[in-house]
């Protein structure tokens, strides 16, 4: 994947009249961070950078947008956002579009085949206290990494975040520009789900037990999720107030409940919500259970095509039945 | 005071000795992070002295505290104050001890929290200091100092085989006069290595920034457009405020419980929420996450001063760290200079 193409299609978008910015990646203040960044019209693309360091999503942004103060400010302005998305990226916003959230006019997609972010955690284990700016690159199923000068080669599966060994969709659905070779789809699989159900009820309750006794209530599952979009959330309602401020393992389940629930047939597995958990709580376990239903009971894979309608708004007489009491 | 050594080997023991008195708190491995929890058994944990994810804050201030119970017939019940153990905190990280000094003035007031006072007063911090700071440490630009001593009551700085444990307070040395045995009387040897290391310790700190004049640059760029510059990535999670250990908003609220009861508990709160603000009315006087954000700037680096005369940071970097998106609290004051 070359980063020279993606500075030519961004100066393209930027070109754009219709274009107001362009949301990429840039990088961090630190050792292997990488930063969103925001470009305008005219403003320096040199700043973007495409490296397996690269492991959030954009999408976010999209939905976090303020609106304008008047209506005409609005249509003076260029109305669309030029963004850089990866496979698992664009299947957040096709859903979008699927939802109605965001209109497909509203977006200039930069689509990036992805061959998988590195996980943070694993490569501040690997190489400890790095505060001065590293870079990756990936070579021939390695990552060649450097860090203060020093020219280190890893081999990829080290380093390579778990949920994107799980990756189905590695190349966008959807694009205006796509930059990279077109990624095979892998097949579906949910094997780590299936022997965690096979675990006996209690032994599965104190699992979830243990891991929402640690969660401190940051919302940083719920505000990171390019699909967590409500303007008004139930967890924030004070009237009624779903959900108690004291922070303990039994509303921390309330919490997590309505978290995931609020996902079912949505999560489109972009791992945003485990990836930022400051408590390290697998998450994706609970999302990926629901995305294993969508696909098991009704052959439904979220985000990947615009066209088809959201799971829970559709219903056929063949759907199975065997959950309604 | 005093400068002592105490052998590894025999730190087990020394926490054994101190569970008689106090419940002992120490940084625990858990699923691979580290928390800072009540220690099961001291003779089987060696604890594990990485920076706590669960920060020390919470033993003082904890996150859920209830107030009092109350029922229909109007008896209320207080916490009994003296029920209280006294807690004897185990391998406390310098800045993390001294952000309880910080937190010290907001709690003292011309009404002391008993709450608050009641565990600060049973504490007693038993540090450890960082001779391997993390890569987004700044306390040397906050005043701090990767082996400080400030809050403490016993320091101990790893020299390898053993620590070099200085006795700081009146409280520390009950202490190492309590477990005399397990304590010898530090050589000139050791005390010049503990120098050696500190001094290094204090280079390795890689991330600085001078805040000279920054408190009052703050008192002049309240509506710069910088804020929303610095602003566009934040999220409006509770990260940077949840795991930082000198923030200290809180809520207050009542939760109905069983069979008629209720209680009032206070809970930690975060200006990065959008309900921290809300008025009744529905107004809210920081709508955006551009007000909040630079709330949060404002209050450690102006208001706390202008209150308190110290910068509300000890510099341990966790809010840069844990952040999603690498709102970075140093760039962000950069920012902040930039727009003098």
């Amino acid at each position: 994947m070359s980063v020279q193409k993606l500075k030519e299609e961004a100066a393209r978008a930027l070109g754009r009249k219709d274009v107001k910015y362009l949301i990429g990646y840039k990088k961090g203040s630190y050792g292997f961070r990488v930063s969103p960044a925001f470009i305008e019209p005219k403003e320096d693309i040199d700043q973007l950078i495409m490296s397996p360091l690269c492991n959030m999503s954009l999408v976010k942004y999209v939905m976090l947008e303020e609106a304008l103060p008047s209506l005409t400010e609005q249509e003076k302005k260029p109305s669309k956002i030029a963004i850089v998305a990866r496979g698992c990226d664009s299947r957040a916003i096709n859903l979008l579009i699927e939802e109605k959230g965001v209109p497909r006019e509203k977006l200039y997609i930069i689509g990036v085949s992805c061959a998988g972010a590195i996980d943070q955690r694993k490569i501040e284990a690997r190489f400890p206290r790095v505060t001065e700016p590293a870079e990756v690159t990936e070579e021939n199923g390695n990552y060649i990494i450097t860090v203060n000068g020093q020219v280190h080669t890893v081999p990829k599966e080290e380093l390579l975040a778990e949920l994107c060994k799980l990756c189905r969709y590695p190349t966008p659905v959807i694009y205006d520009k796509l930059i990279g070779d077109k990624l095979p789809t892998k097949p579906f699989h949910y094997d780590e789900i299936k022997a965690f159900e096979a675990l006996p009820l209690e032994e599965r309750f104190a699992f979830w037990q243990q891991q929402f006794t640690k969660c401190i209530r940051c919302y940083a599952c719920r505000n990171v999720c390019p699909l967590c979009y409500s303007t008004i959330c139930s967890l924030d309602s004070l009237s009624p107030q779903w959900l108690r401020r004291s922070v303990d393992t039994s509303e921390n389940f309330m919490f997590q409940i309505i978290r995931t629930f609020h996902l079912a047939g949505r999560c489109i597995g972009c791992g945003e919500c485990e990836r930022v958990c400051p408590m390290n709580l697998p998450l994706m376990k609970l999302n990926r259970k629901l995305a294993q239903d969508a696909k098991l009971l009704f052959n439904y894979d979220s985000g990947t095509d615009p066209k088809t309608k959201p799971l829970l708004t559709t219903f056929h007489t063949e759907d199975p039945q065997g959950f309604i009491l | 005071m005093d400068i002592f050594i105490l052998q590894k080997e025999s730190v087990p023991d020394f926490l054994s000795s101190l569970s008689a008195d106090y419940a002992v708190w120490a940084p625990i491995q858990k699923d691979g992070d580290t928390f800072f929890e009540p220690m099961p058994d001291s003779r089987n944990t060696s604890p594990d002295l990485t920076r706590q994810a669960k920060i020390i804050k919470q033993t003082i201030f904890p996150q859920t505290e209830p107030l009092y119970s109350y029922d229909q017939n109007d008896q209320i019940q207080a916490p009994d104050f003296e029920d209280i153990k006294q807690t004897a905190l185990f391998g406390v990280r310098p800045c993390d001890a001294r952000s309880l000094t910080l937190l010290d003035p907001v709690f003292a007031g011309d009404i002391p929290d008993p709450y608050y006072q009641s565990r600060r007063n049973k504490a007693l911090l038993i540090g450890m200091a960082c001779t391997e700071p993390f890569a987004n440490c700044f306390c040397t630009s906050v005043g701090g100092s990767p082996c400080g001593q400030e809050g403490l009551d016993l320091l101990c700085l790893d020299l390898g085989d053993r620590y070099l444990v200085s006795v700081l307070t009146e409280k520390g040395k009950g202490l190492s006069d309590a477990a005399s045995s397990l304590f010898t009387k530090a050589s000139a040897e050791d005390m010049k290595q503990g120098q050696e290391l500190s001094q290094k310790a204090e280079q390795s700190i890689k991330r600085h920034i001078d805040l000279t004049g920054v408190t009052d640059t703050l008192g002049k760029i309240f509506e710069h457009p910088v804020w929303k510059k610095m602003t566009l990535k934040c999220i409006g999670c509770g990260i940077c405020t949840y795991t930082c250990p000198t923030c200290y908003c809180f809520d207050i609220q009542d939760e109905p419980m069983a069979k008629k009861k209720g209680r009032r508990v206070r809970v930690w709160d975060s200006c990065m929420y959008k309900e921290y603000t809300l008025h009744a009315s529905g107004h809210n006087p920081r709508p955006t996450r551009v007000e909040r954000l630079k709330n949060r700037i404002y209050h450690k680096f102006k208001f706390n001063v202008d209150t308190h005369g110290a910068f509300g940071c000890v510099g341990c970097g966790r809010c840069i760290t844990l952040c999603p998106v690498n709102e970075d609290i140093i760039e962000n004051l950069l920012d902040v200079k930039g727009a003098a």
